[in-house]
């Protein structure tokens, strides 16, 4: 065996134009799975990170069925429990306490249909990004202590043609009576995320005013929660989610709460297979052809091999630790290439910004992920290919006539 | 039957060429004894090849019988006929034909990697044989920065370091100047000499037919 390796090798070295030039389309494939790979992993995480910190959150409680029914008779059992509970979770590093309903806002000129969210402003901070957002909007985010300040979405301001220290009027439903409670407010901050959704349909007071107006005093529909570390979400056996779905409580990760962007990361992994499907296909004509130049090149040779009483299993043997020899320089090209660019990529950084994907706008520049599998696992599913590739030349090459094979001779 | 190396009987063998059938072998047979240094002559399109193809197992007939050594090997397939060949027949090629990436150890040794030979046996053996054919100094040169004759001469030691019962030289003086050729065909004789191995050669080279003990002539497939 260690004879013939070192004959593949050599054989494989011998036509060195010919040979770089396959191991650089073939490296040329493994180079972009392994960029798109990286790309993707650095996309699925900005999209995460973005998701989860714009406001979701890596997990969030409400009492169950709050979610399908948006019902606002639906607050959080046993708030104080929980709340004690959350703040001495070690897998948590933040939480925030919001009410959601739905409520009309009007202005002079319009009037429009909206969730208001009452929040803390101290613990929103540290959870959303709303106050990032004001930052391309306009005002601040409660900075002042007026308890009627609103923070609206630019589209919403546009919608109800209003600018910051207008006054506008909301209106909600009291959650017992049904009553209508009205409030005026003014414009503090006006947001800015570029998503629509967003821009357009979300309004922000402070928790006790929005707690006073539905009369709920002391009750939250929704606590978003960040974990220390955001993968924490995407284990769905955490005792976590055990623990805190009691009491007619529920607690989810975002992947039950943005199913779409799930939907869209199975999707880019399904993506990166098709990539790697076309890639393999057009790298397996590539790795054909070499082989069988090399096998018709070197046909009287393979026929002297034969004649000398070479079995042909020994010439199979042969042709695919040649196609195997292939595969490593093609490897070796591949993650030279493939790795660079990464880099540059990474030191760079690609830029998506204000691309809209699964619901979700890149706000800044997308940085690609390298993991450690990727270059393992790819460069050994290439080796494995141009093997797999191999046996179609190598039983070609065992099943050659040898008299026709040396024909020129003997 | 015994005593021969060689033995064909009645062998034919009938080509398709563009679905025209072709008799390229019309019924030889034939008996070659051991130690013969012989030589198979004719024009070309006489048959040559194909019988020579046919003896040495690389081909097979399409009727007839072949013995090498009492063995019928016009019956044999696969594995055994590439065994049978490796442990029997030394060949020899017009173009030398050695692996040009494989030094000239390498090359004359590789047969004997293919029979299991030892690696201390195997590199005794390639020294012995390198330096009969004068090339003891050459053992770790490429092939490509050989001469001709040289070439030639590692071919020889290829063919014969397994020490088979039969070497078969096609042309083997075709490429190289008369000098050379008469040196390695002398070199060849006083093997043959020496070591009592059977030579077959197909040739137009007069020279090997002057020196040949017996020469064989076929003429349309034919011994004539």
């Amino acid at each position: 065996m260690w004879f013939y390796m070192k004959l593949a090798w050599r054989n494989i070295l011998r036509n060195k134009r010919r040979t770089i030039i396959a191991g650089i389309s073939i490296g040329i494939g493994l180079a972009a799975v392994l960029l798109h790979a990286a790309v993707t992993k650095g996309m699925i995480s900005s999209m995460i990170t973005t998701t989860t910190s714009s406001f979701i959150g890596d997990a969030q409680i409400h009492q169950n069925r709050f979610r399908d029914t948006q019902d606002v008779e639906k607050t959080i059992s046993n708030l104080d429990d929980v709340v004690q509970k959350l703040k001495h979770e070690p897998l948590v590093s933040n939480f925030t306490l919001r009410t959601i309903s739905m409520g009309m806002i009007s202005s002079p000129a319009n009037v429009n249909a909206a969730l208001l969210v009452g929040i803390n402003p101290e613990t929103e901070q540290n959870l959303s990004l709303f106050d990032e957002a004001i930052k391309y909007g306009k005002g601040d985010f409660f900075k002042g202590t007026n308890p009627r300040d609103i923070v609206i979405g630019s589209k919403m301001a546009e919608i109800l043609e209003v600018g910051l220290g207008d006054r506008i009027v909301v209106t909600v439903a009291q959650v017992k009576t049904g009553d209508l409670s009205q409030e005026m407010f003014r414009i503090s901050g006006i947001y800015h995320f570029g998503i629509k959704s967003l821009d357009a349909n979300m309004m922000f007071i402070r928790l006790p005013r929005a707690q006073e107006m539905l009369g709920i005093p002391g009750q939250v529909h929704q606590i978003a929660i960040k974990f220390h570390d955001t993968r924490t979400a995407l284990n769905p056996n955490l005792p976590f989610w055990k623990t805190y779905s009691a009491n007619s409580n529920e607690a989810v990760s975002w992947i039950t709460l943005m199913p779409q962007l799930d939907m869209m990361l199975k999707m880019s992994a399904f993506g990166t297979l098709i990539i790697i499907i076309i890639l393999g296909a057009l790298v397996t004509f590539g790795i054909i052809n070499v082989l069988f130049m090399s096998l018709y090149e070197r046909m009287f040779e393979f026929g002297v091999l034969r004649a000398v009483g070479t079995r042909p299993g020994g010439i199979r043997k042969l042709i695919i630790l040649e196609a195997g020899a292939l595969g490593l320089i093609s490897i070796a090209i591949g993650i030279t290439i493939g790795f660079l660019i990464t880099f540059i990529l990474i030191k760079t950084g690609l830029d998506y910004r204000g691309i809209e994907m699964g619901g979700m706008v890149f706000q800044d520049l997308l940085y690609p992920e390298i993991e450690w599998w990727h270059y393992v696992v790819y460069p050994i599913g290439v080796l494995v290919f141009t093997v797999l590739v191999g046996l179609y030349p190598a039983w070609v090459g065992g099943r050659m006539r040898i008299s026709d094979a040396i024909r020129k001779s003997l | 039957m015994d005593n021969h190396l060689i033995k064909t009987e009645n062998v034919k063998k009938i080509y398709k060429d563009n679905g025209v059938e072709v008799e390229a072998v019309r019924g030889i047979s034939l008996s070659i004894m051991p130690g013969e240094f012989s030589a198979l002559v004719g024009p070309s399109g006489s048959g040559k090849t194909t019988f020579l193809n046919i003896i040495s197992g690389l081909d097979t007939p399409t009727s007839g019988d072949v013995w090498l050594d009492g063995k019928l090997i016009s019956q044999m397939k696969g594995k055994e006929l590439s065994d049978f060949r490796r442990d029997h027949i030394g060949f020899i090629f017009q173009s030398y034909n050695l692996i040009p990436v494989l030094t000239v150890e390498e090359n004359v040794e590789y047969i004997m990697l293919l029979q299991g030979v030892p690696k201390k046996e195997r590199h005794d053996r390639v020294m012995e044989i390198l330096s009969e054919v004068g090339l003891q100094d050459y053992a770790h040169r490429l092939p490509t920065k050989l001469s001709g004759g040289q070439q030639q001469r590692v071919a020889i030691a290829r063919a014969m370091v397994s020490k088979p019962d039969l070497i078969l030289a096609d042309e083997p003086t075709a490429n190289l100047d008369s000098k050379t050729g008469a040196e390695l065909l002398e070199m060849m004789k006083e093997l043959n000499h020496k070591k009592g191995m059977t030579f077959l050669f197909s040739t137009h080279d007069k020279m090997i037919m002057e020196q040949a003990r017996r020469v064989i002539t076929l003429k349309d497939g034919l011994l004539s």
